[in-house]
């Protein structure tokens, strides 16, 4: 579609939120705001063990707690292989999942699930249910699981599309582009770089929940905390039973996500015990739970050896990645994929290029979608690995960025050869500003002055380091988005669309894509998201694809409602359409000047003449997806004495095309550079030899607090994507791929060691400064 | 949190109230002040709670050139007290900023942190390093050292008693407070205050305490020892910090290795006496 250049109204403006003022109001917006009367309390027991047989289950006790209505274990469920990852169809991710198993394969797998009628029987009842377990032999580590007579996690029979259960390996790549091993062998310069990321937590501010009910015509209702209602749909449907035709998902309000939303978890649970108990049923996780049992950001280490002219070109990437999926393969492919195929075409010079790696089982928690979904991972090695090999060609980080990133008219083999989990999609890149936000970043940290150029304080040393990356928006030949908009009698708009605003946005930016087309202001335009009874299809909101899959398909309901609008006005003032223009809630007539409001279109069609529901619905299905790009520039100081590193100043500056909601647009950066400064300096999970995570609280699982933050500065760098709404792409992962990259530099910058292994911690970088340092 | 047990909730008007409804309740009983660690912990036993915030422990006073603090004193208090900022150069100040966030500091009180005396907190090596007394009522009045009574059984004593107050001695000198914590609220990886007073270029007395080593805040008297009589330089802090890293006990937990608790610990010694040497001369 081509990008109109007349001035936008709604589009770039950072109008209202539309949820904003009911957030802000503490209206009762969220999955549990809403109490039903007799709703039961569901509440899971955890396995203790890592790894274990369920020998024998005995429930007579905890039936016996007053108050306990139902008890779901692996002898009472029907038992269907399934993946809690909700992905398009065909599903990449293994069958590897049950309901519940007789087989507990992380400590808080899931064992049972009572519905009580208050949370203390629940919890009474749980327990009092005696399990006998026959313990196996544990493995704790993705090298564990790969060793020769490892314990096989996955031995159940019914399992599919796991790559080889017996080796424990949930799913594994390797492509080859060109000759690496020669590539690499012939290149003049090169430099490698190995990094390591941990367990980490998405740290939602709401926990999954879930309420579970069947409405007055026996449909069972799903009220959730979800980032996929109609996966949710599919999915539950498939698990515990049911015709979809009878569930209705509905997503409220949502308190963040950031991809751990992106999973089947409470809802079969819910469902079933609202099914054999025929009353509501609430289900939430405590953040003990989250921690545990919802999922993680797949553990990695990856490791990227690069070669180069001495020109800086790249002429050969090899990019090896092992990575722990934990005890079941939710999202282990697709993950495994990205963190090859949103990197690799970045530096689109090299002619040879591998991607290989593997998702390896453990006995540990489940790792799932995570905003950067691979790309985060690969990016630390990536660009650690580039600021190594500017160092050894003596050339400036920016400049070998400059000499080797992808742009306007190019393509890179990669985008063909990696999809998500398949083969992906031939595409040219149409818009790309990274050369602008490059120079913009470098001017905005002082790049010049400070690069090379360690300044001292005391202890205290300060260093600049900076990255790249590249995300996607939506996933090719699988992410679909539908909207119906429809036109009131009174000139007003009801935008209905499956997409789901987990705190995000989206809703607001829908409506402003609708509004800039219908010339009306955004409060004009009502979004209703996210319930399947009553809202189109969309796979979802993951892979940054609402703004520009969603935002298309509502612009086209927008372009199909505009052209009805102006026939029925065309035809009331007797004018061809052609002539007539759509602004400021009127029609209007460039020949006669003569008007016709929203308001008198709309009683027209409903009332008068030809009487008929002016709405259109529209999708649209992602043929490519454009990548958004952006620069990373970080001023750390690092105490040489203590280890401590302080992040001083934080540059991002991104190019999403046309930011539809620039201020929605810096938040997001501005939040996912934090996550990533997270990821950097505090966050990882840790297991005491038993499997069992030791700091499951936010007590000693630290994140970033307002305390923390340094100075983020977010600069939108505009671009036009000739294929997005109103040339945009996507902005809502992008960010967090930069900080471990960018942070890792500084700090080689300023005390010249490489950081690899995340977090940076005290203890770490003092270990490093000990060993010597000097890289 | 689980309070299912929990089915009263008494307000004391005074000390005594406070100790008979404790020992009416035998073991079941929970005083609450700011409730921060009663929050935390884990309450399954716990039957009634007992707040104690409204019996008017809650001053911060001057006293006898130093300073008293109620024991139901909240942090925020203290730290907005002018008490607190004429006590020791503002010492007190320091480390309450040192603690957590505001709005725990807003709950947190004296007394709790005193009484609850976690190991990795900011507190109890301060008090410890400034020679805190603290005053208590159980069956019979008591009075001790914090220092003394974090040696004892200290956890048995205040199971059946309150504690009214904490006074801080005056020093003439200064006092300064370091802390290396993961983010800016967390709790300490290592903690350390340290105190000096300097007459005619030398050092007449020295307090040094070092905490979450993991184990909670204790002075360390030879190095406290080997400061005295000496005259303040880069020479000797040198000395004091690699003696702090030979002598200091220090251990392995989730949080922190011991071989950075002990560099730690010596860097955290210098910076602190450093900061009080300036402070004490000016």
């Amino acid at each position: 579609m081509a990008v109109e250049t007349r001035r936008r109204s709604a589009v770039g403006q950072s109008v209202t939120k539309v949820d904003g003022p009911s957030l802000v109001a503490g209206k009762p917006v969220f999955t549990l705001d809403l109490d039903l009367p007799g709703a039961l309390v569901g509440k899971i027991l955890p396995s203790p063990h890592a790894h274990a047989e369920i020998v024998r289950i005995d429930t007579l006790e905890a039936e016996a707690v007053p108050g306990v209505r139902a008890i779901l274990h692996f002898g009472n469920v029907p038992r269907v292989p399934y993946t809690t990852a909700g992905q398009g169809w065909p599903e990449p991710s293994p069958y590897d999942t049950v309901l519940f198993d007789h087989k507990v394969r992380f400590v808080g797998d899931r064992v049972a699930a009572v519905a009580a009628e208050t949370e203390e029987a629940a919890r009474e009842a749980l327990g009092k249910i005696r399990v006998e377990y026959n313990v196996l032999p544990a493995v704790l580590s993705p090298e564990e699981a790969l060793a020769d007579g490892a314990p096989t996690i996955h031995d159940e029979p019914d399992s599919e599309g796991i790559y080889d259960p017996k080796h424990n390996i949930a799913a594994a790549v390797d492509i080859p582009v060109g000759d690496v091993a020669r590539g690499l062998a012939e290149a003049p310069v090169r430099a490698e770089a190995t990094g390591e990321i941990p367990y980490s937590q998405h740290a939602a501010i709401e926990p999954h929940c879930v309420l579970a009910y069947f409405d007055e015509a026996g449909r069972l209702v799903l009220r959730t905390s979800t980032q996929v209602p109609f996966h949710v749909r599919r999915i539950v449907a498939r698990v515990v039973g049911l015709d979809p035709a009878r569930i209705r998902v509905v997503k409220p309000r949502i308190g963040g996500g950031f991809g751990s939303k992106q999973e089947i978890l409470l809802e079969p649970v819910a469902a079933l015990l609202a099914l054999r108990t025929g009353r509501p049923v609430r289900m939430s996780y405590t953040r003990q739970e989250v921690f545990v049992a919802s999922r993680t950001r797949h553990p990695m280490r990856v490791a990227v050896r690069l070669g180069a002219g001495n020109d800086g070109v790249l002429q050969a990437v090899d990019m090896e990645v092992l990575s722990n999926t934990g005890a079941y393969g939710t999202h282990a492919l697709t993950v495994l994929s990205n963190v090859g195929s949103k990197t690799l075409p970045l530096y689109n010079k090299a002619r040879h290029l591998r991607f290989h790696g593997k998702a390896v089982y453990t006995n540990l928690p489940v790792a799932g979608a995570y905003r950067g979904y691979g790309a985060t991972q690969g990016y630390f090695a990536l660009e650690v690995a580039m600021d190594a090999l500017a160092e050894k060609l003596g050339l400036d980080p920016v400049e070998l960025r400059r000499r080797n990133h992808i742009r306007v008219g190019e393509t890179s083999p990669i985008f063909e050869k990696i999809g998500e989990g398949r083969e992906g999609t031939a595409q040219i890149i149409r818009s790309c500003a990274l050369a602008d936000c490059l120079r913009i970043g470098a001017e905005r940290i002082g790049w010049k002055e400070k690069r090379g150029r360690r300044r001292e304080n005391g202890p205290w040393v300060h260093g600049v380091g900076m990255a790249c990356a590249m995300q996607g928006s939506g996933i090719t030949g699988v992410d679909m988005a539908a909207a119906t908009l429809v036109m009131q009698d009174d000139g007003s708009f009801r935008l209905l669309v499956g997409a789901t605003d987990l705190g995000t946005g989206s809703d607001t930016i829908l409506a402003q894509i609708a509004a800039e087309e219908l010339g009306v202001a955004v409060d004009r335009v009502l979004v209703y998201s996210s319930d399947t009874d009553f809202t189109p299809f969309d796979t979802g909101a993951y892979a940054s694809s609402t703004t520009y899959v969603s935002g298309n398909a509502v612009f086209r309901a927008a372009q199909d409602v505009r052209g009805q609008i102006l026939e029925v006005a065309g035809a009331a003032l007797g004018e061809p359409p052609e002539v007539l223009e759509l602004a400021g809630g009127a029609v209007e007539s460039r020949r006669s000047g003569r008007r016709l409001t929203l308001a008198e279109v709309g009683h027209r069609a409903m009332y008068v003449t030809d009487q008929k529901q002016i709405a259109a619905t529209a999708s649209f299905a992602c043929p490519e997806s454009p990548p958004p790009f952006a620069a990373f520039f970080c001023e750390a100081a690092v105490d040489r004495e203590t280890g401590v590193v302080r992040v001083e100043r934080f540059v991002v500056a991104a190019d999403c095309g046309t930011a539809i909601h620039p201020q929605g647009a810096e938040g997001q950066l501005e939040g996912a550079v934090l996550q990533g400064i997270g990821h950097a300096l505090y966050e990882e999970m840790l297991f005491a030899p038993s499997g069992r995570c030791v700091n499951a609280s936010f007590f000693d699982y630290k994140i970033p607090s307002s305390l923390d933050v340094p100075q983020i500065e977010a600069i939108l760098v505009p671009s036009e994507e000739p294929t997005g709404p109103w040339g945009a792409k996507s902005i809502s992962e992008i960010g967090i791929n930069g900080p471990l990259p960018a942070i890792s530099n500084a700090i080689y910058d300023a005390v010249g060691v490489r950081m690899v292994r995340a977090p940076f911690t005290p203890e770490r970088v003092a270990a490093a400064l000990r060993m010597g340092g000097g890289g | 949190m689980d309070g299912g047990r929990i089915h009263r909730f008494h307000v004391a008007r005074d000390v005594e109230e406070a100790l008979s409804l404790l020992s009416a309740y035998g073991g079941k009983g929970a005083l609450l002040a700011g409730g921060v660690d009663l929050l935390r912990g884990p309450l399954a036993r716990v039957e009634g709670l007992i707040d104690i915030t409204r019996m008017g422990l809650s001053s911060v006073a001057e006293a006898r050139g130093g300073v008293t603090v109620g024991a139901t004193s909240t942090l925020t208090q203290i730290l907005e007290s002018p008490a607190a900022r004429r006590y020791v150069r503002g010492i007190l100040v320091e480390v309450m900023r040192a603690v957590a966030v505001p709005p725990l500091r807003n709950m947190a009180t004296l007394g709790g942190a005193l009484v609850s005396a976690h190991p990795w907190a900011d507190l109890p090596t301060a008090l410890v390093a400034l020679g805190a007394e603290a005053r208590w009522r159980g069956e019979k009045e008591g009075k001790a050292p914090v220092e003394d009574l974090y040696r004892g059984e200290f956890r048995k004593t205040f199971r059946t008693a309150v504690l009214i107050e904490v006074s801080l001695p005056p020093w003439d000198g200064a006092f300064a407070y370091e802390k290396v914590g993961r983010t800016r609220y967390d709790i300490a990886l290592v903690n350390a205050c340290c105190g000096l007073g300097i007459e005619d270029g030398t050092i007449r007395w020295a307090r040094v305490a070092v905490g979450a080593r993991p184990d909670r805040g204790e002075r360390l008297p030879e190095i406290e020892a080997a400061l005295v009589g000496r005259e303040p330089g880069e020479k000797l802090w040198t000395e004091i910090q690699e003696l702090v890293e030979a002598r200091v006990e220090v251990g392995d937990d989730r949080r922190a290795g011991r071989a950075w608790r002990r560099k730690t610990a010596g860097v955290l010694v210098r910076r602190a006496l450093i900061r009080a040497a300036r402070g004490a001369a000016a």
